[in-house]
């Protein structure tokens, strides 16, 4: 599931081996200028949308994978932009629609980038180096980490309630079978936080994370 | 390292809220250096016996009393985090003891929490690594490790707090046998004492030097290795069995 | 409900952005207040959880499904600091790992969802629970209707923020609020049904997991002593005050979701005030030359429309969620009140 996540996390493209923080202010800046830029004003959008092909071109995600996270964004961008002129009985708001559209396009494929670019334990670093409280980010490195536990957890859940399902369950049942396999999920999610919690005391945690970072010849 | 009795119960009893008494009346102690395996069915509270060596179980602590001891160092609120740094504790879910994202992380998660200099955890968590067989996992990921190597590195992350005792819950339960065998061979050359909760009672053969019978939250047996296990009778009551190698051919 | 980057307009985002990141910080230094250091690993274990919940998929239709957004859920068992930071981790990891929400608009999910979903939802839990009692009829009805009021309560605050986004002269708000609260007003009877079942079935299973109405920890865990844990004091009447208004405001919300659409007054009134303080120029988009200036006169059956739907969805809405909290109260065996008793004697 992981390698599914940060699929070219660890690829090592140019812009890979930019310092972390030079990538986080590319995206930013690039997030910017495309949420700012006036529809109206085609060349700079142009501009903008090149140079965001550019730097996934730099990092060589391909192509394919950024059409693919896009055919499942756009239906609710566009649900959410088509509803203006929908409403007004299709005669007007489509220029505001089409600045939603394009403006959340621009930014979601850029964002794609960094996430493609950043793996996660390095933006875990980053942010550590950005002096975020030390509570947060130990709660943020956790959640990251028994996300992916859950995630098994779950799907073996789901894999054992479809071979004992002999049947196509009513609409209801599936609302039903859903919500009490979250209950279930939730009541092992809690017992394994105990558990965590003992595992973390019994290595002499006290309240505090610290923290220590590898030293850089240490990295691949 | 000095005291005559790495661990010394003494007729503790211990009842999880709304439920039967767990623990009943249980005395043993181990010698310092000694691996002692403790065995029974499931549910006879072996887990439990063993957090109660860390006290793991805190509301249950006391400022003063306690019926259990580490090094002859009373195990009590305010002992805790000595007696902890001195066990070492291997949980049966290796995903619930390796809950940070790298390896260097995990493993350098006690020695932080003793205050060393960085300079000083660097080096324990290289040696660490290097005991269990993992050196230049350092930047690896903890989620895309094998069952075995995540054991692996939450003892190494155990070993780098250098503790004297070691408490293991089920550390080779779904284990390969290769990855068994690997374990088996870093725990005989750990120094410290000692104390292994398994089922698997080929292990507990071949490693350990006495044994604790436990069933029903009581300890019904304690002797040689060979003594308790090759006794069939006694085995069958417990709901064991003799391990093959102590079957008579 | 993740609001892209170029929704909402910079000015607005960094409003909402100031506005979360002064509620996360609250909540997280109530959070270091409250430790107890089971609350580390349980908030993460939490926000995992409310991650890998959003997963299971809930039908709708054929090609659509809908899924938890959690904001309830997490703050009925962890309470309202640990579930604000525990959702505002969960958008976190979203935009980080799916890019998920904009980075920007980053400030106005986490109001959404994290702040109105963890402090507006306990708030109102709390106050749903002074009516029905703290027994588990109590905290489910309560999670239910929150459930469904943070939802509608987030949908309102959208439209607030959208219509600052954006030029007026063009188009008709109303109608645009018309739809997406009908829309929302689906998402929130789903959101209600998720969260309602899910917790009866831990009320069923482990009651002593749901954390106590007051309480911003769980207390109570399997190796806990219950004298000891029993001992925190109740709520104090300021603290009290403050939830009834949160609960009142997030209600307000709710309640303003629906008649919005109608409000067209409020749409001037707004106006009138966004240029006394001459702050319109905020709008980074240059109005659009009226191409559709003649259509403003809208056909008579058209004009009410809105109207209807609107009407359709917040009756129908609300009397799902108040039928379906009925429903799950009622599935709750009494026997349980035992425990609830023992847990919450003070």
């Amino acid at each position: 599931m992981s390698d599914y996540l940060d699929r070219f996390g660890r690829d090592q493209s140019t812009c890979h081996r930019w310092p972390p923080l030079v990538k986080l202010y590319v995206a930013m800046g690039l997030i910017l200028a495309a949420t700012c830029a006036p529809i109206t004003h085609g060349p700079l959008l142009g501009l903008i949308a090149c140079a965001i092909f550019f730097v996934h071109s730099l990092a060589r995600i391909p192509l394919a994978f950024v059409a693919r996270r896009l055919f499942f964004f756009w239906p609710p961008l566009f649900l959410m932009a088509l509803s203006l002129p929908l409403s007004q009985g299709c005669r007007a708001g489509w220029l505001m629609s089409a600045t939603i559209i394009c403006r959340g396009t621009l930014s979601f494929t850029t964002a794609l980038w960094l996430v493609n670019v950043m793996p996660f334990d390095q933006l875990l670093a980053t942010l550590r180096r950005l002096r975020l409280p030390s509570v947060f980010l130990a709660i943020l490195a956790l959640m990251y980490r028994f996300l992916f536990v859950l995630w098994d957890e779950l799907d073996r859940m789901r894999t054992a309630r479809q071979v004992r399902l002999f049947r196509k369950p009513s609409l209801w049942e599936q609302w039903q079978q859903g919500a009490q396999m979250l209950g279930r999920l939730l009541i092992r999610a809690l017992d394994r936080a105990d558990r965590v919690h003992g595992a973390m005391m019994a290595r002499g945690w006290q309240g505090e994370t610290r923290w220590l970072e590898q030293r850089q010849k240490d990295q691949r | 390292m000095t005291a005559a009795n790495a661990v010394r119960v003494d007729r503790l009893s211990f009842r999880y809220p709304g439920s039967a008494l767990t623990l009943n009346d249980v005395s043993f102690s181990i010698a310092s250096g000694e691996i002692v395996g403790l065995v029974g069915p499931s549910g006879a509270g072996k887990s439990t016996l063993l957090q109660h060596l860390n006290g793991l179980l805190p509301t249950r602590l006391s400022e003063s009393e306690t019926n259990t001891w580490i090094d002859d160092i009373p195990v009590t609120r305010a002992s805790l985090p000595d007696v902890r740094r001195r066990v070492g504790f291997l949980f049966q879910d290796p995903d619930d003891q390796l809950f940070c994202p790298t390896v260097f992380e995990d493993v350098a998660f006690g020695p932080l929490n003793l205050n060393l200099p960085d300079d000083e955890v660097r080096r324990r968590v290289q040696e660490s690594l290097l005991a269990v067989g993992l050196s230049g996992y350092e930047s690896r990921s903890t989620m895309r490790l094998s069952l075995g190597e995540r054991k692996r590195v939450c003892l190494a992350g155990v070993f780098a707090c250098q503790p004297s005792i070691l408490a293991l819950d089920e550390p080779f339960s779904s284990l390969d046998p290769r990855a068994r065998r690997t374990l088996i061979g870093i725990l005989k050359k750990f120094p410290g004492s000692q104390i292994v909760a398994t089922h698997d009672l080929d292990v507990v053969v071949e490693l350990c030097h006495r044994v604790l019978l436990l069933d029903g939250g009581q300890l019904r047996a304690s002797g040689l290795t060979n003594d308790i296990l090759g006794n069939a009778a006694l085995m069958e009551r417990h709901g064991l069995e003799v391990p093959l190698r102590l079957q008579p051919r | 409900m993740h609001i892209q980057d170029g929704v909402l307009s910079p000015a607005v985002c960094m409003a909402t952005g100031a506005l979360s990141l002064s509620a996360v910080a609250y909540s997280l230094h109530r959070l270091k207040e409250s430790v107890g250091d089971r609350t580390i690993p349980l908030t993460g274990m939490m926000a995992a959880l409310v991650f890998a919940g959003q997963m299971v998929n809930f039908p709708i239709g054929a090609p659509v499904s809908g899924h938890l957004l959690g904001g309830v859920l997490a703050t009925t068992v962890v309470g309202p600091w640990a579930g604000c930071i525990a959702m505002t981790l969960v958008l976190f990891v979203q935009w980080a790992l799916f890019s998920d929400g904009g980075l920007f608009a980053f400030g106005a999910n986490v109001l959404h969802m994290a702040v109105i979903g963890a402090w507006g939802g306990h708030a109102v839990r709390l106050l749903v629970q002074r009516f029905v009692g703290d027994s588990h009829k109590g905290i489910v009805v309560g999670s239910v209707v929150s459930a469904w009021c943070s939802v509608m309560a987030a949908a309102a605050l959208f439209c607030f923020e959208f219509r600052l986004s954006w030029p007026a002269g063009e188009i008709d708000f109303s109608k645009v609020f018309a739809w997406m609260v009908s829309f929302h007003s689906l998402i929130g009877v789903g959101e209600a049904l998720i969260t309602g079942v899910a917790i009866s079935f831990v009320l069923n299973q482990r009651p002593e997991l749901i954390c106590r109405a007051g309480t911003s920890v769980r207390l109570l865990h399997k190796g806990d002593l219950l004298p000891e844990t029993g001992k925190s004091s109740g709520p104090t009447v300021a603290t009290s005050i403050t939830r009834t208004l949160a609960a009142g405001l997030v209600i307000a919300l709710a309640i303003a979701a629906f008649l919005s659409p109608f409000a067209s007054s409020f749409d001037d009134g707004l106006e009138a005030v966004l240029s006394k303080l001459n702050i319109t120029e905020f709008n980074l988009t240059p109005s659009v030359p009226g191409l559709f200036e003649d259509y403003d006169k809208v056909p008579v059956p058209l004009a009410s429309w809105q109207a209807i739907a609107v009407s359709i969805a917040g009756i129908g809405g609300t009397l799902a969620v108040f039928g379906l909290a009925l429903l799950l109260g009622k599935a709750l065996p009494s026997g349980t009140a035992a425990m609830t008793s023992e847990v919450a004697g003070e």
